[in-house]
């Protein structure tokens, strides 16, 4: 997944522009990221529709709050996907106490608790391959998951990432290696199938 | 894999990192729906004019047309007062186009009041303009000046202007 360029003047030029109305400015960032937040909210949400749901939610947001977006604390993109991750775990009702510090403190335990099954488990990807990391990525726990899309599959910095949890830098370096491991674990069983096919 | 350890093999880190690149390689081929962009436009055309146009937003065109109300009346101001001694002087048919507006030697209610005026072309040296007042160069004092005079009927020069 591609995210824009760090170089933030032309970006925050243009929000200048979007701010004072100028619809073009706005076009021209929803282009810029649109592809990136449906992807992150697909991957949130598992629906390809709460992902349409929660990226139009997202720059309704961002029209209407732009205002909160600080460029000190980081890029448009980071905070959109901040935005988008939000969005979409309560659009599909996300465990949101997964990922509190306090009960998390160890993160060694992997309570059957903080699985989410409530995310739709239907097909979303066409490739069989990239479904069934997809499905892997489900199964985690919403505090591993949460760094690997954020980390992994939206290429956020490490501080980014932390930014957008809510959590320090630390935390989220502990938490990927770990949640690297846990999707390992949970994609192995296809990893002998295939074998074994061969 | 060991389940008690705790990080990847190195084998494990590129057979990994492989399979995230697939699913990378399969969310590549989705995006926001195509019909998204005009609804949030259009929502955009809704929440901008209200939230962008300031409080005041009519002040600062009210205030450069009153600029430019006020600096027009006070250039334009005197160009009335030549153009009432025009009016005051009958028409001379030694002219071509507007050749400019009068300087009144004389106050203008006097010149106003004069009855029988009349506009008489003429040439005078240049260094006359001196004695009116206007700004003569030492070079060309010596050159002719063509000019209209307006007289009263009694021949007192009442106002002049300049045509070259």
């Amino acid at each position: 997944m591609t995210m824009p360029p760090k170089d933030l003047q032309p970006e925050l030029a243009l929000l200048a522009r979007m701010k004072q109305g100028d619809e073009d400015a706005f076009v021209e960032l929803y282009r810029r990221h649109k592809d990136a937040v449906y992807r992150l909210a697909l991957l949130y949400s598992g629906s390809t529709a709460h992902a349409a749901d929660a990226t139009q939610e997202t720059f309704v947001f961002f029209m209407t709050r732009s205002n909160q977006y600080d460029p000190l604390r980081g890029t448009l993109a980071a905070w959109l996907c901040g935005v988008a991750r939000n969005i979409a775990r309560k659009l599909v009702g996300g465990k949101e106490d997964a990922t509190d510090p306090e009960s998390l403190a160890d993160d060694t335990a992997l309570h059957d608790s903080h699985v989410d099954r409530d995310t739709p488990l239907d097909r979303v990807l066409r490739a069989e391959a990239a479904e069934q990391v997809r499905l892997a990525l489900t199964s985690l726990a919403p505090h591993y998951r949460d760094i690997l899309i954020l980390c992994e599959l939206s290429e956020l910095s490490y501080a980014e990432a932390a930014q957008v949890a809510g959590i320090n830098i630390g935390t989220v370096r502990s938490r990927l290696s770990r949640a690297r491991v846990e999707l390992a674990q949970r994609l192995a069983p296809y990893e002998t199938g295939a074998k074994e096919a061969v | 894999m060991n389940p008690d350890e705790s990080k990847l093999e190195p084998g494990q880190e590129t057979l990994l990192d492989l399979r995230l690149d697939e699913l990378k390689r399969g969310l590549a081929g989705h995006g926001a729906p195509a019909a998204m962009e005009s609804a949030l436009v259009a929502r955009f055309r809704e929440t901008r004019p209200a939230a962008s146009r300031p409080r005041f937003w009519w002040m600062p065109p009210i205030a450069l047309a009153a600029t430019i109300a006020v600096t027009s009346w006070m250039i334009r101001g005197p160009v009335p007062r030549s153009q009432d001694l025009l009016a005051l002087a009958p028409p001379t048919s030694t002219l071509e186009g507007d050749p400019g507006p009068f300087l009144a030697l004389q106050p203008l209610d006097r010149i106003a009041a004069e009855p029988g005026k009349r506009v008489v072309a003429t040439e005078f040296p240049r260094a006359l303009l001196a004695d009116w007042g206007l700004p003569v160069s030492p070079d060309r004092a010596g050159e002719p000046v063509r000019a209209e005079m307006l007289y009263s009927a009694d021949g007192e020069p009442l106002a002049v202007r300049i045509l070259n």
